[in-house]
């Protein structure tokens, strides 16, 4: 009885999480003819089916999109994340349900539900280069990345022919090309910007930004029943055309086609359970949301996909006689050297020229991307690292609305259309450090029993500096494009708002400074593997989602044949 | 058939959005549900008039056919703090008053000229009531008008799949 329930529940290969690098570690493993066992925390959301706003025009939102001021109240943290809007707040975790320990302010803002947060990203995806794998070394902090540019290359190739990414061959070495869809065009003010850093500055460019939309599909996407992005713009409600890359829309679909996928909503995994006798991990520990009931699903690897600090979450709470401190945390690092993206600086400007032109329609890339120029060939600055920028200009309407009656009305439907507005944000690199970590709660227990995850995360004087720097330099070079009215805007946002955390369970080579291995394969348990945000040895400039899904295909591909040799 | 009818009434749209009536046998207050402030249905049919007011019917539809007095007071009910909710209210109980006091007679009766010098000096009110209200109201109207289902699908119109986007389109420069 009891082995006929255990083999019920065992598998080839658990898959700890839905999100953007689980809906990978899905799709090859039951590719290659793996049974899969997926398992998702939050509730199933269904390609289409489950996008209830999808279709809805403005005016069919109860207060035109604004959620209610009753809900922001109750739900400080995840309000103040941009895509907090009645269209996508069902695809949010809301403050209560999920509590956390905040040692130092962290915004950690999360989507439980199958999909995760690829549902809502923000569809950026730009290649590493060896400037960024190369960072640590060359810059002496956290350890150096046990991978360069060319053992990943083949597998941003990879993931990017199946996803779909648009973009064009810019032929910089600090952002390598990849195998792209057509770019999306930048506007005409965009396009002189481009123009004027190019004649000023021998290394600053600004390109398309390469986003994970559809721009042409080609017959790989079709065959997922996704279609060409229709410019909605509206993608943060999921896309009924399939047009940007979601797990729910491409990986978690095909995954399912091969029969090999078994997808398990409302399992929260407590722990990977760790065999002292075997030497390895056999399974996972996981409570259903719903009945609260505790089981155990067994299997030969688990790849641990739960997003960056749950990863953490899960290891930190997998402890055993083998691994007191947590799984694979030989070294004591596990948790530490937490990192993020600085995202709080913009700034904005009017261009009063290139009146002749407007923008017809929406650009689902946003506009155009500045990789990183500071210190990317040699140190050049006071501060560690750099920034990258979105620049991106628009004209809307104005409508004039002082006056009243019949002129108002007048005035309202005949808007006159604005100078180019030109803007900006930073993303800047953060140094990993070791008082930037994430440990359990000795006191506090979510409503599974497992304990919260205590956060301690905070910005340093690097951030400042180059914050700084990035005001400075912005606008110097909105000043050389003739910009009027440039407005700096620094926030105060916490970290986490930026929703790019990473780190905790870093990859490198030194089992002692580090907890995976090349391959994304815990150093001391050879049957787990992370491949999700985690893993991240430093965070360089990059949207980090497109190295989460190489990484994780590439780690599949490894762990298959170290299957075939017998060595897991 | 009571019950049909009821089904019937069940919703009432403003500018597009489906609100929930309030209890129909309660008669003299407002038409949709609120939960937090309390407006008379006179009241209602004065925020009805200002609305028309400020958005007057001309060759298209006004405020009052589009009901989006009512879609300020959803928004108001939902979406705004208590003490701008009260200040609301009494700036509205305030306006009526006034209007009263000044005219004998109430808002509607008046003149489109009257009506309109009203709400005008209403803006730069020295009552922090009146001002309020009038921000509220004024703001909150012109909102619903443009995100309301007729001008953004025969006016000024709401694209949900453009399909195309063009950095360089022509435009008039004058």
């Amino acid at each position: 009885m009891n082995i006929d329930a255990a083999r019920a529940n065992t598998y080839d290969v658990i898959v700890i999480g839905s999100g953007i690098s689980g809906g990978w570690a899905a799709k090859e493993f039951t590719e290659k003819g793996f049974k899969t066992l997926v398992l998702e925390r939050g509730r199933d959301v269904q390609h289409i089916r489950d996008y209830p706003t999808t279709n809805k025009f403005p005016y069919e939102f109860e207060h035109l999109g604004e959620p209610a001021l009753a809900i922001k109240k109750e739900n400080p943290i995840v309000s103040r994340c941009y895509a907090f809007k009645e269209d996508a707040m069902h695809f949010m975790v809301k403050d209560k349900e999920h509590p956390y320990v905040q040692e130092k302010p962290f915004d950690w803002i999360r989507g439980y539900q199958v999909g995760g947060k690829s549902l809502l990203w923000a569809r950026q995806t730009q290649r590493w280069s060896d400037f960024d794998f190369e960072g640590p070394a060359r810059d002496d902090f956290a350890v150096d990345w046990p991978i360069r540019y060319k053992d990943i290359a083949p597998w941003y190739s990879y993931v990017e022919k199946f996803a779909g990414i648009s973009g064009n061959r810019d032929g910089l070495p600090e952002l390598p090309d990849g195998e792209f869809l057509p770019g999306f065009p930048l506007n005409a003010a965009e396009d002189y910007f481009k123009g004027i850093i190019k004649s000023k500055y021998a290394s600053r460019h600004v390109i398309s930004a390469r986003c994970a939309h559809l721009s042409k599909p080609n017959q790989i996407h079709l065959d997922q029943g996704r279609a060409k992005c229709q410019n909605r713009t509206l993608c943060q409600r999921g896309c009924p055309f399939g047009g940007y890359f979601s797990s729910n829309a491409s990986t978690l679909p095909w995954a399912a086609k091969t029969g090999n996928l078994t997808l398990r909503p409302f399992s929260v995994v407590e722990s990977v359970i760790y065999d002292d006798a075997k030497g390895k991990v056999t399974g996972v520990r996981v409570v259903d949301t719903n009945t609260k009931e505790t089981t155990e699903y067994y299997s030969r690897i688990v790849f641990v996909n739960a997003g960056a600090l749950n990863t953490n979450l899960i290891l930190l709470n997998s402890k055993s006689k083998r691994f007191p401190q947590g799984l694979g945390n030989d070294s004591g690092v596990l948790g530490k050297y937490v990192a993020f993206h600085n995202y709080s600086a913009r700034i904005t400007a009017e261009y009063d020229g290139l009146k002749q032109f407007a923008t017809d329609g929406r650009n689902p890339a946003g506009g155009g991307y500045m990789p990183r120029f500071r210190n990317v060939f040699k140190q050049e600055t006071n501060f560690k690292r750099g920034y990258a920028a979105g620049i991106y200009g628009s004209r809307y309407m104005e409508r004039d609305r002082s006056a009243i009656g019949g002129t108002l009305k007048d005035n309202l439907l005949h808007g006159k259309l604005s100078p180019w507005i030109m803007g900006s944000h930073m993303m800047g690199e953060t140094i990993p450090k070791e008082s930037n970590f994430v440990n359990l709660s000795a006191t506090e227990k979510d409503p599974w029993g497992i304990p919260q995850l205590n956060i301690s995360v905070a910005y340093d004087e690097n951030d400042e500096l180059m914050k700084k720097d990035y005001i400075e330099q912005l606008t110097e070079m909105f000043t050389e494009a003739g910009f009027k009215n440039i407005t700096p805007n620094v926030s105060s946002q916490a970290p986490g708002l930026d929703i790019h955390e990473m780190g905790g369970a870093r990859m490198g080579r030194d089992p002692k400074t580090s907890i995976l291995n090349e391959w994304n394969q815990l150093h001391s348990c050879h049957n787990v593997f992370v491949t999700d945000g985690a893993c991240m040895t430093s965070t360089s400039t990059q949207n980090p989602s497109l190295t989460y899904m190489a990484f994780t295909a590439r780690s599949v591909d490894y762990a298959v044949k170290a299957m075939n040799r017998g060595e897991i | 058939m009571e019950r049909r009818l009821v089904i019937k009434q069940i919703l009432i749209m403003a500018g597009g959005l489906a609100l929930l009536p309030s209890c129909l046998r309660d008669e003299g207050k407002s038409s949709i549900l609120l939960k937090n402030i309390s407006i008379s249905l006179n009241e209602e049919n004065l925020l009805a008039e200002i609305a028309e007011t400020i958005i007057p019917r001309t060759k298209t539809p006004g405020a009052k056919q589009l009901k989006l007095h009512l879609f300020v007071l959803k928004m108001l009910d939902d979406c705004y703090e208590e003490a701008e909710q009260k200040q609301f209210v009494k700036g509205l109980s305030m306006f009526e008053d006034q209007v009263h006091d000044q005219f004998s007679k109430s808002f509607a009766k008046l003149s489109v000229h009257q009506r309109e010098s009203m709400l005008s000096k209403l803006g730069n009110n020295s009552s922090a009531e009146l001002a309020a209200f009038y921000k509220i109201m004024k703001e909150k109207t012109i909102d619903g008008y443009l995100n309301s289902q007729y001008v953004m699908t025969n006016l000024v119109i709401y694209e949900l799949v453009p399909g195309r986007y063009n950095g360089y389109f022509p435009v008039k420069t004058a």
